[in-house]
């Protein structure tokens, strides 16, 4: 897979979860990017450029101010990776990642050891966004991915060839292709591995002797060409889903070789309500709708999503979890289809009826267990809830359908 | 004269080593502690030389309120070093703080609780600046780990800030005002000799200002010096190069403003008005209240095992080690003590590993700005380098509170680690803890203080004291009281109790440690049952043991916070069973416990409500199709039913949502028969259940008939005895007023009537099916349900009455398109049983057999004799009950029977219609 390419399928696929986490700068920067490569008669805009595009001049002033020590190979010093991704408002940084702070300094300490980086996390907690910002951060490039899957081969981690080249020349350093892992090692760049769970486990074993031996064999070449060593700042950041546990487990040698990182759901309700608010103001916006979000509706909408996909409820009740993805994303995408269906149909703001509505096709999809579980939170939770948006949702049970 | 006012945050080792310094540095006259002062008289007592942690223990009852509290103290305590360096240096030592049964204190549990809920919003936005996780690291970053230069400021800076931008509510203003006056006393007492002042961070500013304001009048000499130099503007995070004041700017201004602002008049004369000059009167015990304050010894698991809003800084073991050694021996020794503890659990934990967890938490300081690794450091080197897989909650250190069903076990060593396993000792010349003498003098009072065995009656007044006497001292787990026999439920017939005596040496030093959960017996007991029922979330069995030791211990109430902790471990529990059985037996002591005397008790009606909320909420995620019916399952709905019924009214439960509840687990096609069953039998006997014939035919397959059956005969198995086809229906139908279309209601008993001319088949099956082993029913649910049916037989008055007044015709549809709707469910079940082909019914056998176990003897007697009666035989109904020979004697004679049958109809011997007709009679023995 050619590195433009490599780019390319990490763009399409981030942009499935770039609502989730990315806070109202996030889309600020990104429509101002856009914006400026978008004049009359300009080229085509760029749905999303990668990150070290949209945050471009923050990372320059980062760099020019950069004070602290930088490990090899690194762009910023630990620091200011650090406040890249947590921002810092007197410098004018944005907050790009909402979560624990901790997890970011752990994360950039593991990129600076030997050990690779595996961030595991349920599907919908931004673990992408993360790995596309550390990467910025760190090497001043997030496009060296390697999107894992059932179809990924060898071929698409290391290098594969120019057949043309290779039948005229026959195996030389020109007819070779780098793929992600032979660039990232020879520029001393982090690779991203997204997904690596989905890849089979033999796949997934040919990162052992790069990230142990920090070494790649290309026994076609001969000479210096035929081992590429790993220059300072070379390092692995994988992905996984816990939804996926189990699909293709990684093997004890190659789980050693990386410090596990587990993202979870943003843990604080105010945080995830503002953010849910923010995120689905601007949709709605974009959208042609004019009243923003009603925030009482926006409590019970991320309430209900939260209580569904931890299984407790705020008084501490344990029930079902969804087998459906609950995520910040997914509230975002019910708040926007809320907003839509109450301006639309009606023009008002969206009620809790819109939300059960809306529900029943995100949250329990086809799957009927889901929908039964729903249904039983709506009757007997939302019942005993105080609020006139409770009572609301409990009252408008019956739009569930079947 | 100078008063130096020190901000601390209670159990922090740097606010401990400010104290320290400031004292042993400034050499004070006096040294005022935020304490209780009624302890001054007996300052003495705690610097004995115990081994530390110890708490003063202070207790209050009246008549409207009971409570109990601890004032905690250890070696890194701000407030012991106080009490210590102010003593050393020869200063007067004074609690200034109100007692620890004032109303102020109402609500609280540890004197030295953090206070920052109360400044929430302050610390969020800290957090936010410093991009730190939760509080404790960002104290610890900012005091814990730092060096001392400056600290003071820094501390003066941070406690300003908090407190300008929060409001302070009534028990603090309370609490201000006294110890203002302490202070203004101890001023004037100093003459020119400086005092110095030790409180809560949060108190500071507005001790300050205090102070200052009460003795503005005068402008004496007198100036009071706030300890904040004028660095205060100064605090500057080290790590993220963000000042404190970031996102505050009017915060910031606050924060120099009382640097500079420092020096203050101060009265010294009093010219008249302020009559509170001199020391202030330590308040009284009210006359009608008991009370007063211990010392005891305390540990470090309950000083970490506060939560919420009573907590502190979490981690003692941790902090002790910073105290004792500094910051980088402290984290060796945490890194040691994780290996070591990970180790002797059999978790590997290589050398590998080892150098992974130094490298990260070095370099996790750094990032950090840290110049040696702090606690979260530490924690998540740790962490990073062990946790070799995704973990299903956060962090313990990242989250705050207590851990976490599901934390990850190397995790949960690392906390435990954390909290340290220190035990306190005290002094053997402190006065022992009053709990001692109380139980000294009352075991001689009774003649319990030697070897004895003890037969208590319970219905007695005198035996119910004694029992109370002895299960109290059991659930202080005080060694040498043992129950051999006695009630075990509450609601068994057992009235007598067996105990055996046994003094040993271990008792008193039990008792000490008792004694810090209260003065008296009854006190200490119930402390020790509220402790208990904190931490069973979810294991209601567990829950339900405190509840009945309670009981057992003669505590009726136990306190709010508890009833909330029953509601919240009743809502995590998972299984059916488990609270099916706990609801009936708390149920049954609400309901007739006289002689424990907990009937109708508040704590138990609360555990009732949670119960019934939880047993419906698992109801209606029940599924998964056919399964063997579950008895103890079934047992929880009728637990419930009962709840609902009896209780109902009391205890405000919401019998509307429990009967929608039911129609939708009965009318799920996907949930298990016998809940299906047992579901339609809930609102069948409460009187909704709509047609227990019509529901039958829609129970399915001869699979789950039976299964579906025991569900029905579990919680209203009336529904098979009644004449009229059933009581609740009908009540529900012909409520007076409501007009009845003609021709669907016909009497029960005009369909059987009619019906019994009919000749059906007569069925083996029923005969069979009325044929249970002798199986009794489980004595409890037989009691249970007997109840029921004297309510349902209530209703089924009401139905009749209302069958008078109502336009009831008994009349046969004449076309026989409007099939008789109400049918007899004994006749439908008969019908259906006879249809059965052979191979059918033995697959249904088992699982009626089980079904019809709900019925008494008696009862299925007369169930033998409708079904004789039906086919218009004559005989007894107990003979069709018993058989004479085993049933596989029977069967086997039935197979042979068969077999010479099948011979004789192949040889042309007889007519295979009516072998068929006639082998399909039952056999009366």
């Amino acid at each position: 897979m050619s590195p433009a390419r490599a780019g390319k399928t990490s763009a399409t696929t981030d942009s499935t979860t770039d609502t989730d986490r990315t806070s109202r700068g996030d889309k600020m920067a990104n429509g101002k990017a856009a914006s400026n490569s978008n004049g009359n008669g300009g080229p085509p805009r760029i749905q999303r450029p990668p990150a070290e595009v949209r945050f471009a001049d923050e990372l320059a002033r980062l760099r020019e101010s950069d004070s602290g020590d930088r490990p090899p190979g690194w762009a910023l010093s630990l620091q200011a990776a650090r406040r890249f991704i947590l921002g810092d408002e007197a410098a004018g940084i944005t907050r790009k990642f909402v979560g624990d702070p901790s997890l970011i300094d752990r994360a950039l300490v593991t990129l600076a050891t030997s050990r690779g980086l595996m961030l595991v996390g349920e599907p919908g907690t931004a673990k992408s966004l993360l790995s596309e910002l550390l990467a910025a951060a760190v090497s001043g490039d997030s496009t060296l991915t390697i999107q894992g899957g059932a179809a990924t081969t060898e071929d698409q981690i290391k290098y594969s060839w120019n057949y043309a080249l290779l039948v005229a020349e026959g195996p030389t350093r020109r007819s070779l292709v780098p793929a992600p892992m032979h660039r990232g090692m020879a520029e001393g760049k982090i690779v991203r591995f997204e997904e690596i769970t989905r890849c089979p486990l033999e796949v997934q074993d040919c990162m052992l002797s790069p990230l142990s031996d920090r070494v790649l064999a290309v026994p076609e070449l001969t000479g210096d060409d035929a081992m590429v060593f790993a220059h300072d700042g070379f390092n692995v950041i994988a992905t996984a889903n816990t939804r996926d546990r189990g699909v293709n487990e990684m093997s004890a040698a190659l789980k050693r070789r990386f410090n596990f990182e587990t993202v979870f759901p943003i843990a604080d309700f105010r945080t995830e309500l503002d953010l849910v608010e923010a995120e689905a103001t601007a949709l709605l916006q974009r959208s042609g709708v004019t009243v923003p979000p009603r925030r009482d509706v926006l409590e019970v909408l991320v309430t209900t999503f939260r209580e569904l996909r931890t299984g407790t409820t705020e008084r501490g009740d344990t029930m079902d979890r969804l087998s459906a993805v609950m995520s910040t994303a997914e509230a975002v995408s019910v708040a926007h289809a809320v907003g839509l269906r109450g301006w639309f149909l009606r023009g008002d703001a969206g009620s809790a009826d819109d939300i059960v509505s809306c529900l029943a096709g995100t949250a329990a999809k086809d799957n009927p267990e889901d929908l039964a579980r729903l249904r039983r939170y709506l009757e007997q939770q939302a019942r005993s809830r105080k609020g006139k948006q409770w009572q609301a949702l409990h009252g408008a049970r019956h739009l569930l359908p079947g | 004269m100078t008063a130096t006012f020190i901000g601390v945050r209670h159990h922090s080792p740097a606010c401990s080593r400010v104290v320290r310094s400031t004292i042993e540095t400034l050499r004070p006259a006096y040294v005022l502690v935020e304490g209780p002062a009624d302890m001054n008289d007996r300052l003495g007592e705690l610097l004995l030389g115990h081994e530390l942690p110890v708490a003063v223990f202070s207790s209050y009852r009246d008549d409207e309120r009971a409570h109990a509290s601890w004032a905690p103290f250890c070696d890194y305590s701000p407030e012991w070093a106080a009490l210590t360096a102010g003593r050393a240096c020869g200063a007067q030592v004074r609690f200034i703080d109100l007692p620890a049964w004032h109303p102020a204190f109402a609500e609280r549990q540890n004197r030295y609780a953090d206070a920052e809920q109360r400044y929430a919003d302050v610390v969020d936005r800290l957090c936010k600046a410093f991009a730190v996780d939760n509080v404790d690291t960002l104290w610890d970053h900012l005091f814990e780990i730092e060096p001392d230069e400056l600290l003071a400021e820094r501390l003066d800076a941070y406690f300003d800030l908090v407190r300008d931008e929060s409001p302070a509510g009534a028990d603090d203003t309370a609490r201000e005002a006294y110890m203002a006056r302490w202070i203004r006393a101890a001023i004037q007492e100093a003459g020119d000799r400086p005092v110095v002042v030790v409180t809560g961070g949060f108190h500071r500013a507005a001790l300050i200002r205090l102070v200052n304001g009460g003795s503005g009048g005068s402008g004496g000499g007198a100036a009071v010096a706030a300890g904040s130099g004028g660095g205060a503007a100064g605090v500057a995070g080290s790590g993220g190069g963000a000042a404190v004041a970031a996102g505050s700017g009017a915060g910031a201004a606050g924060v120099a403003g009382s640097g500079g602002g420092a020096a203050v008049a101060a009265g010294s004369g009093g010219d008249g008005g302020l009559d509170d000059v001199g020391w202030p009167e330590v308040p009284r015990l009210p006359d009608d209240a008991i009370g007063g304050s211990y010392l005891v010894p305390y540990s470090f698991k309950r000083l970490d095992a506060f939560d919420g809003y009573q907590s502190g800084m979490p981690s003692p073991g941790y902090y002790q080690r910073l105290w004792d050694e500094g910051p980088r021996g402290a984290a060796d020794h945490l890194v040691e003590a994780v290996v070591g503890r990970l180790r002797k659990r059999k978790q590997p934990v290589s050398t590998a590993d080892l150098i992974a967890a130094r490298t990260s938490a070095e370099g996790l300081a750094r990032v950090r700005g840290h110049r040696h690794p702090a606690r979260a450091d530490v924690l998540d080197g740790l962490a990073t380098a062990l946790v070799g897989e995704a973990l299903d909650v956060p962090l313990p250190w990242a989250t705050r509170g207590l851990l976490r069903a599901g934390t990850h076990p190397v995790v949960v060593e690392m906390v435990a680690a954390l909290s340290g396993s220190r035990v306190g000792r005290l002094h053997p010349d402190t006065p022992l803890p009053p709990l001692v003498h109380d139980v000294t003098a009352t075991l001689e009072r009774h003649g319990f203080d030697g070897a004895a065995e003890v037969r208590l009656d319970l219905t007695t007044d005198d035996g119910l004291a004694r029992s109370r006497l002895l299960h109290r001292l059991r659930v202080l787990r005080i060694p040498g009281f043992v129950r051999e026999t006695g009630p075990t439920t509450g609601v068994d017939p057992v009235l007598e109790e067996h105990w055996t005596l046994s003094p040993v040496d271990t008792r008193l030093p039990a008792l000490i440690e008792a004694g810090a959960y209260g003065v008296t017996l009854g006190e200490a007991a119930n402390a020790a049952i509220e402790e208990r029922v904190g931490p069973s979330a979810g294991d209601v069995e567990r829950l339900a043991g405190a509840l009945f030791d309670a009981a057992l211990c003669g505590i009726a109430e136990l306190s709010g916070r508890v009833l909330t902790e029953i509601g919240r471990s009743i809502g995590a529990s998972r299984e059916l069973a488990p609270l099916g059985r706990v609801l009936a037996v708390v149920l049954g002591l609400w309901r007739h416990d006289r002689l424990l005397g907990t009937a109708r008790s508040a704590t138990l009606g609360a555990a009732i409500a949670s119960a019934v909320d939880r047993v419906l909420w698992l109801a209606e995620g029940i599924r998964g199709g056919a399964a063997p019916a579950d008895l103890a399952r079934l047992g929880a709905l009728v637990a419930t039913r009962d709840a609902i019924l009896h209780a109902g009214p009391a205890l405000d439960l919401d019998r509307q949502g429990a009967l929608e509840v039911m129609a939708r687990v009965a009318a799920a096609h996907d949930a298990p028969p016998d809940l299906r069953g047992g579901a339609f039998g809930f609102g069948w006997s409460l009187g909704h259940g709509g047609e227990a014939a019509r529901a039958l035919r829609g129970a399915g397959t001869p699979e789950t008939v039976g299964d579906w059956l025991a569900g029905l005969f579990a919680l209203a198995r009336e529904a098979l005895l009644t004449v009229d086809d059933h009581a609740g229906g009908i009540a529900a139908a012909t409520r007076p007023g409501e007009a009845e279309p003609e021709g669907v209601v016909v009497a029960g008993g005009v369909a059987a009537a009619a019906r019994s001319g009919e000749g059906v088949a007569v069925g083996g099956g029923a005969g069979a099916a009325a044929r249970p082993g002798g199986v009794e029913p489980d004595g409890g649910v037989g009691a249970a349900a007997r109840q029921t049916v004297a309510a349902a037989r209530e209703d089924a008055l009401v139905a009749h009455v209302a069958d008078a007044g109502g336009v009831v015709v008994a009349e046969m549809p004449a076309d026989g398109v409007g099939r008789v709707s109400r049918e007899r469910l004994l006749d439908v079940l008969d019908e259906l049983i006879g249809m059965l082909a052979d191979h059918e019914f033995l697959v249904a056998l088992p699982a009626l057999r089980q079904a019809f176990t709900y019925f008494p003897p008696r009862e299925r007697d007369a169930i033998a004799g409708q079904l004789l009666a039906r086919r218009g035989l004559a005989g007894s109904g107990r003979a069709l009950l018993r058989t004479e020979a085993p049933p596989e004697v029977l069967l086997r004679g039935h197979a042979l029977e068969a077999d010479v049958d099948a011979l004789l109809a192949r040889e042309g011997l007889l007519d295979p219609v009516a072998i068929g007709a006639a082998s399909d009679v039952p056999e009366p023995a």
